[in-house]
């Protein structure tokens, strides 16, 4: 039984972090898991700038979710300006935001996840044995990459969307285009979660609260209210139940609900929103090992394979229903105001705020993102856990924790902000 | 004036595809960008995600700039390539897709003409040229 443990690179999640562990008498007597990521300031970057130039600077947080940065940053906007997009926008700014969600996925399930289920260390060394599904994994990113370039003129930090609509509408004959790229790469989701769902997961239960935006008639992506199975709260009311703190062992923020530690990302809206999966999706969650309400954090990877599949229907029914009309940008009144944005990123919900002055000059901004309101439920759960596993060699002690980590496919250089683990 | 033919034009006249990466606003990496303006007889493909590589069934021809080199190099084995272990999204460079790329055996092969970082353009271009020509 070790005493200490020292995870100083945690690999394949985003950034940078590190866990301290300290263990007598088979309790876990110290416990920190944090980033140390350098800050990153953007709150304090934007203050001083437009509001027409939020979405563009905050798109730069992170590679990976720049587009929920984006539409984040542009809906908080515009609530803070009272105007109101119209539909053909807001079905472009799903569609934009399911194309990022499908690729990240895709990446995080394959490149990041899988080697660890299948006893390899890294994706390039199971390719040999596993190529028809490295290969599925290429083509979902693809057409991930694909709809955001479509859309987004660009295929990173991409540039068509802004407040008060798209400033380069796709052409109808490449929606249709999509849509079809869209079909062809279904039956791979499928197999996904086929794959997926044969894993064999640790048994374990997190305590912590499952929390992601609904809304009443649509698996919610970019707008709802922030809900568990036990609370609501609406979007204007954050930070009432929201609250930040700083921990010195950590650069990125933790946060708490009411005081008490949650879980945001793609289990806990499969949770609260399974009814409104698409009917592939739902067949397949039944055909899954998850019964829902799945408290158990290791699930969140056939989450993710099942919410794969019902991104491409979901993107699918878009594109179908979307008749290109020419819509210019609308310039909506600049007035003195405060504004939140909450959308789904791939990682869960991320929270921007703004304040504008009555010149539409930012003086205030708040950005909460999925790792930050993860961060906690993580080191809680690896608290709870370890004790169940103690027993266990140190190695496959620290490849348990890492699978859990890697469950969360946290992104600490966005919170801030991989592991080193410090035994202590 | 430059003309510029469609891709469709392009491949009906039989034209060999050569992908460039390249990012056009930094200096040093766009140099293969700026080298490929200059050729002459082949399809240029200016491509921003390695993965618009996974449609090509034949060789597969890049040009790329290479760091540490005065010379031009031709690499046909991709394990010459510096690669590092995925260890996160963000790691999902060209070098681990080409690497990725041969352990799933496809395309066959790929050969890359890795370009110094700086250098006389027109010199270089008239070797990448000829290096096509003789590939």
């Amino acid at each position: 039984m070790p005493k200490e443990i020292t995870l100083n690179h945690i690999t394949k999640i985003e950034g940078h972090a590190s866990l301290t562990l300290g263990i007598e008498k088979g309790k876990v007597t110290r416990c920190e898991l944090g980033a140390v990521e350098g800050s990153r300031y953007f709150e304090g970057l934007v203050r001083g700038r437009h509001y027409y130039e939020a979405h563009e600077m905050t798109s730069r947080i992170c590679g990976i979710c720049s587009t929920a940065h984006v539409i984040a940053a542009i809906n908080a906007i515009e609530d803070a300006l009272k105007y109101k997009p119209t539909e053909q926008t807001r079905k472009l700014r799903i569609l934009v935001s399911l194309g990022e969600r499908i690729r990240s996925h895709a990446t995080h399930l394959y490149f990041l996840a899988l080697p660890d289920y299948v006893g390899y260390e890294s994706a390039l060394a199971m390719a040999k044995k596993y190529k028809p599904q490295l290969k599925n994994a290429l083509s979902l990113m693809k057409v991930g990459n694909k709809i955001i370039s479509t859309l987004g003129s660009r295929d990173l930090h991409f540039v068509s969307a802004t407040v008060g609509g798209w400033l380069k509408l796709p052409s109808q004959e490449k929606i249709d285009e999509l849509s079809k790229e869209l079909e062809s790469v279904r039956e791979d989701a499928v197999k996904t979660c086929e794959l997926f769902s044969s894993l064999k997961y640790p048994d374990f239960k997190s305590e912590g609260e499952y929390f992601s935006l609904v809304k009443k008639k649509e698996y919610a992506v970019i707008d709802g209210d922030f809900s568990s199975e036990k609370h609501k709260f609406k979007k204007k009311d954050y930070k009432k139940f929201l609250r930040e703190y700083h921990e010195p062992y950590s650069t990125a923020n933790f946060v708490v609900k009411n005081d008490h530690r949650y879980m945001v990302g793609t289990l806990p809206r499969i949770n609260n929103n399974h009814k409104l999966l698409s009917k592939n999706a739902r067949m397949l969650l039944r055909l899954s090992r998850i019964k829902i309400p799945s408290l158990n954090p290791y699930h969140h990877n056939i989450a993710q394979a099942i919410e794969l599949v019902h991104c491409i229907d979901e993107a699918i029914k878009i594109c179908k229903s979307l008749k290109i009309r020419d819509e210019p940008v609308q310039k909506p009144k600049v007035r003195a105001g405060t504004g939140i944005g909450v959308v789904e990123a791939p990682r869960g919900t991320l929270w921007h705020e703004y304040t504008l002055n009555d010149k539409g000059v930012i003086t205030n901004a708040n950005i909460i993102t999925p790792t930050a309101q993860n961060l906690l439920n993580i080191q809680e759960d690896i608290r709870n856990f370890v004790p169940s596993i103690i027993k266990k060699r140190k190695k496959d002690i620290i490849m348990d924790i890492e699978k859990l980590i890697r469950s969360y496919d946290p992104c600490f250089s966005c919170s801030a902000h991989f592991l080193e683990v410090k035994w202590v | 004036m430059l003309f510029v033919l469609s891709p469709l034009l392009r491949s009906k006249m039989g034209l060999r595809k050569l992908y460039v990466f390249g990012n056009e606003f930094l200096k040093d990496d766009s140099f293969a960008l700026r080298v490929a303006e200059g050729l002459s007889g082949v399809d240029v493909v200016h491509c921003r995600r390695p993965d618009e590589l996974m449609d090509e069934e034949g060789e597969l021809l890049i040009l790329d700039v290479i760091k540490g080199t005065d010379n031009i190099r031709i690499i046909k084995d991709i394990d010459e390539i510096k690669t590092r272990n995925l260890v996160s999204m963000h790691d999902f460079d060209l070098g681990f897709f080409l690497s990725l790329m041969k352990e799933l055996g496809s395309p066959k092969k790929i050969k890359i003409i890795g370009i110094p970082e700086k250098g006389e353009e027109k010199e270089i271009c008239k070797k990448v040229e000829q290096i096509i020509n003789n590939i």
